[in-house]
């Protein structure tokens, strides 16, 4: 080693160089990369802390709007409401019930002439261009022949004689003439257009489309509509013979119907009386309930509108509007409202809704029982077995709400858990309403959960076989093809699918439920196109690249020497797979499942395009039949409201907490998967 | 473990010496012909699987294919629909003329038309929103966005990964940082759309001589009468580019670090006991083996990016929008320099349109009919080709350089 002059040694490793604030390059740089990696860091901290910023103001302002609901009378208000709408329910049910048995003896004529007045409006709207075109033509015609007419009888008979016709008159019903001719000439060539078009369409089999669906034709009464529809051309006034034959017919069998079941619809316009009463008495009870919500509202306004205008008239420069300003804001009613005083009307009426209750009660139950029992419709049957057991309960929930209305107060206080119990469980997210906004989770959270359930059912059976596939059994030229085309699924963009969903599955999956051998299947025929188990089927879509990626890496983890010890212990190929190298890579196939259903509880285009955006709890009395109803989701509500929410309203603080509660749950999914996927490393 | 396997075996039936002790099952016997043919069902059944899947994509790629490359291909010179690829999006006027002839024009070429014709009488006019024109402004918007998004991102999470890899040392601390950005990169992007909103467009800061009501807090700036004010960008390009960013975040933190962790430690130690200094190996013998590693990260970021719809539907994208982002309002008499000073914030707070908006809102948002469809189709269509040209990129690069890098 060399030594210097001065006999230290040469630090050979070590470069001086320049400090800025006792601070080097090389620290600089990192300080640099520390900066940034904490930027990242700070970023996403700021996300929760944003989130719940927004969100848990939610709850305070949420506290303040049920005590207002409380105080304003309109809670009390509820228990009517409770009551009609039971009621509503027993009536329509029994009303359906009424229409379906007497529809049943004319049922294919009824099927018939709604076909025939579906394809025929259709056939109608596709060529009303031309038909108008037509009828303007006819217009023409006739004011032309009517000016004809003119010319030929001029008004005076006696002179007309005398006269001939000048030069002039005689060039001008010439061109009259020819121009009638030439009207005639386009009327013509766009008639035999028109028929045309009627058959170039009827001959098409989409027409039957737009059916109401549900109903089934045979070939035969597809020809006749053909027919008729063909028949209807523009101009042509009678009906077709058979459609008419038709319509007489369903209009005999239907009185003969009506003649026997006078019992059954008498008693369901009883019914629908017995209720008048206690829905006028309701109406005058939201009518007192709303003015005190607007008085409640205006005072909780005040305060803030007195501020703006003082402030306002500080700004003023003039004496005098400054004056009329601040006489404008004393103006201002800044008393809180007298809640006792304005809910005292609807205490007062608690005796006068007891005896209409009563009454009610009374009539449904002494109704009910005069509903005949023996109906020969299966679908009207188990209506009024509805409408039986909705009756039975009715007396018990009117007693109940006469308790409650009883034992009202309209300054019992609001315990603080309310909020946070009427978010996570209320059945209703009402928003923009005239009466009281609530924001409930449940409805969207059950429209987002059995979505993602159908993906998963959908997608886990395909996803793993497609993995074990190509992970165990398929040529390495084959895993080249499927593995990468699979991963690529991955890359094609979610409103991509949402559009295919609308413009293609849907419409597809509708016709297939209106296939007649499918009728079997709970829920077939579909009324709708957007519905759950549209989107759930292209969220499967979406999920299969992931379980597939996950689920494939896990069953590469699995070690060598398991699959070569069970093949040498004579055990098929197939055998190893299903009981060596599965049970192996168990828990990465879970972790793998649980990511794709993060995945696609979190996927918001698809679900906004597809789902049907309808806020409702999905009825489960269906069955299986649940899924082809429309929902909604959590992530489709943020998605679909945030554009038109104020800054900092209730609203705005209720889609941050939908927001909030998606954040947590996928962070949960993600975290336990993780969580799995680490222990399996250690093994 | 499977018993039945020896028990069934056909060498059991065979009959046995009466003396000889029971004599076990040959393992090594071929199966039986039941046995077989369960096991090749089985296996076509999971074949059947795998490729049911790719049906299914395929059959969604081509009716795409299909209905959508007539609109943006023609059979005549010069092969393109010239116009759907360099116009923006406008009003369709379908309408009949008298004489009974059916016109189908853009907004803009009705009103010439009109003027041309003045004598025209025009009867049955109907308009279909979005559905003339073509779909330059969307992509214009959607290529900027995704540009923002990945300097931002690449800037970020670049540093970031090569922070976290070669500065720090292993630790827990460390460990929960790791995990708090995987866990992100599985939070739904409507909530990204949401903190973006409520970060960007509501919060966050600019400079501005007029301070808004809704301003979190403002600083006068010295010497000037202007103040930074928190009262966020607005609806604009920035507030939606970053918004992608954060979004993107974790997708590019993770994989630069994987790239970062797949150089063997031996180059550094090598390049350190040469001498050099941890910025200079990072420099010269990490960064260039982990380079083509981070391009792919990249790529994967623009197709996660450019795809999505609900980070940038608050937060940057509006439906509707005359100007094209590079035409911009200045004074008359605006020098080079004032143009310069003015256009680049006015450029970046303009809102855009984007792509997957625009298709959001031809889908969802206004009524369907015939007429819409060709738009529908062939802005999906130069989409999905946009978006999966891409992804082939990326998947292409992951597979090219895995053969080619070998240590």
């Amino acid at each position: 080693m060399s030594k210097s002059k001065s006999g230290q040694p040469q630090k050979r490793f070590q470069r001086k160089g320049f400090k800025i604030l006792g601070l080097g390059l090389q620290d600089i740089i990192k300080y640099f990369f520390g900066g940034n990696a904490s930027i990242a860091v700070v970023v996403l901290i700021l996300i929760c802390a944003f989130l719940l910023k927004e969100g848990f103001g939610f709850f305070p302002s949420y506290h303040h709007e049920l005590k207002e609901y409380r105080k304003s009378g309109q809670e009390f208000v509820a228990y009517v409401n409770q009551e009609v709408d039971a009621h509503t329910r027993i009536y329509s049910d029994s009303n359906i019930a009424y229409y379906a048995e007497l529809n049943r003896t004319s049922k294919t004529e009824d099927n018939i002439l709604s076909a025939y007045r579906s394809v025929g409006s259709f056939v109608k709207a596709s060529t009303s261009t031309r038909t108008e075109r037509l009828e303007r033509y006819f217009d023409r015609v006739e004011e032309i022949s009517e000016k004809l007419e003119d010319l030929n009888k001029p008004a005076d008979p006696a002179a007309a004689e005398a006269t001939e016709p000048t030069a002039e008159e005689k060039a001008a019903k010439k061109e009259l003439e020819e121009s009638l001719a030439d009207y005639e000439g386009r009327i013509e060539s766009l008639k035999v257009e028109v028929s045309d078009m009627r058959k170039a369409l009827l001959a098409d089999a989409s027409i039957w489309e737009h059916v109401r669906p549900g109903v089934v034709l045979n070939k035969a009464e597809k020809t006749l509509i053909r027919e008729a529809v063909m028949h209807d051309q523009p101009g042509v006034k009678e009906k077709h013979p058979d459609i008419e034959r038709l319509e007489n017919e369903i209009s005999a069998k239907k009185k003969i119907a009506a003649e026997e079941l006078i019992g059954f619809k008498e008693t369901v316009s009883a019914l629908s009386k017995a209720a008048r009463p206690l829905k006028s008495f309701q109406r005058d009870l939201k009518d007192i309930a709303s003015e005190n919500a607007r008085e409640g509202k205006k005072f909780s306004t005040a305060e803030a509108r007195y501020k703006a205008l003082l402030e306002g008239a500080e700004k003023k420069s003039d004496p005098a509007e400054k004056a009329a300003m601040i006489a404008q804001a004393e103006a201002v009613d800044r008393v809180a409202p007298d809640y006792e005083k304005l809910t005292a009307p609807l205490i007062a009426k608690v005796e006068e809704h007891a005896t209409l209750s009563r009454e009610l009660a009374a009539g449904v139950t002494r109704l009910v029982a005069t509903l005949p029992g023996d109906l020969k419709t299966e679908s009207a049957q188990l209506n009024l077995e509805r409408v039986r057991n909705n009756a039975e309960d009715f007396p018990k929930l009117a007693e109940k709400s006469r308790e409650g209305m009883e034992k009202w107060e309209y300054d019992k206080s609001v315990s603080v858990l309310r909020p946070v119990w009427a978010f996570f469980f209320g059945k209703d997210w009402v928003s923009n309403s005239s009466w009281r906004d609530f924001y409930g989770l449940l409805p969207l959270f059950t429209g987002s959960l059995l979505i993602s359930i159908i993906a998963l059912v959908v997608a886990v059976p395909f996803a793993l076989s497609a993995a074990v596939y190509v992970n165990q059994l398929a040529s390495i030229r084959e895993q080249n093809f499927v593995k990468p085309a699979i991963e690529f699924i991955e890359a094609i963009p979610s409103v991509v699918l949402g559009f295919f969903g609308i413009l293609v599955l849907g419409t597809a999956l509708r016709h297939l439920s209106q296939l007649e051998f499918l009728s079997w299947v709970p829920g077939f025929p579909m009324s709708e196109r957007l519905t759950i188990l549209n989107a759930g089927l292209l969220l499967a879509l979406m999920a299969v690249p992931t379980i597939f990626t996950l689920a494939e890496d896990a069953l590469n983890n699995v070690p060598g020497a398991l699959t070569e010890n069970s093949l040498a212990m004579g055990a098929s190929k197939l055998q190893t797979v299903l009981h060596v190298v599965f049970p192996a890579s168990a828990s990465g196939i879970i972790a793998a499942v649980l990511l794709g259903f993060g995945r696609i509880i979190g996927e918001t285009m698809v679900v906004l395009l597809v789902a049907g955006n309808k806020i409702k709890i999905p009825d489960f009395t269906e069955g299986l039949g649940v899924v082809t109803q429309p929902s909604h989701t959590m992530t489709g509500i943020i998605a679909q409201e945030l554009g038109e929410v104020d800054q900092g309203s209730l609203h705005w603080g209720a889609l941050f907490m939908v927001g909030l509660v998606l954040f947590f749950v996928s962070l949960t999914i993600n975290f336990s998967a993780q969580q799995i996927l680490k222990k399996l490393q250690k093994i | 473990m499977d018993h039945e396997l020896i028990l069934d075996n056909p060498d059991d039936n065979l009959p046995a010496d009466k003396d000889s002790k029971p004599v076990a099952a040959n393992p090594f016997a071929t199966s039986s012909k039941a046995r077989r043919i369960r096991e090749i069902v089985f296996s076509n059944l999971l074949r059947l699987g795998a490729y049911l899947i790719l049906l299914c994509a395929f059959y969604i790629f081509g009716d795409i294919v299909v209905k959508g490359a007539p609109v943006v291909f023609k059979t005549s010179a010069p092969f393109v629909n010239v116009d759907f690829l360099t116009k923006s999006p406008e009003t369709l006027v379908v309408f009949e003329t008298a004489d009974g002839v059916k016109h189908q024009m853009g907004f803009s070429d009705y009103t010439q038309f009109k003027k041309e014709n003045p004598t025209t009488e025009i009867v049955d006019e109907h308009t279909h929103s979005y559905s003339a024109g073509g779909i330059f402004g969307p992509l214009v918007g959607t290529a900027l966005l995704t540009g923002i998004c990945i300097v931002v991102a690449i800037f970020v999470g670049l540093t970031t990964a090569v922070y976290l890899n070669e500065y720090t040392s292993k630790g827990k601390f460390m460990d929960t940082i790791r995990l708090a950005i995987m866990n992100l990169a599985g939070v739904p992007s409507i909530v990204f759309g949401l903190f973006g909103l409520g970060l960007f467009c509501l919060v966050a800061p600019v400079i501005t001589a007029d301070v808004q009501e809704r301003a979190l807090f403002s600083i006068p700036i010295i010497f000037t009468d202007k103040y930074l004010s928190f009262q966020g960008w607005g609806q604009c390009m920035m507030a939606g580019g970053f918004t992608l960013a954060v979004m993107v975040l974790p997708v590019i933190i993770t994989a630069c670090e994987e790239s970062l962790k797949a150089i063997p430690m031996g180059f550094r130690e090598a390049s350190l006991a040469l001498g050099a200094t941890k910025w200079q190996t990072i420099q010269k013998s990490v960064l260039p083996y982990a380079f083509p590693g981070m391009l792919t990260a990249t790529i994967l970021g623009i197709t996660r990016v450019a795809g999505e719809t609900a980070p940038i539907m608050f937060t940057a994208a509006v439906a509707h929008k005359d100007k094209l982002p590079w035409q911009l309002d200045f004074a008359e008499d605006a020098s080079v320099l004032t143009k310069a000073a003015e256009g680049v914030p006015q450029f970046m707070s303009q809102s855009v349109q984007a792509m997957p908006y625009h298709i959001y809102t031809v889908a969802a948002r206004i009524p369907q009919s015939e007429y819409t469809e060709p738009m529908q189709y062939g802005s999906v269509f130069v989409f999905m080709i946009v978006v999966m040209m891409f992804a082939a990129l990326s998947v292409w690069m992951r597979i090219r350089y895995r053969k080619k890098v070998k240590w």
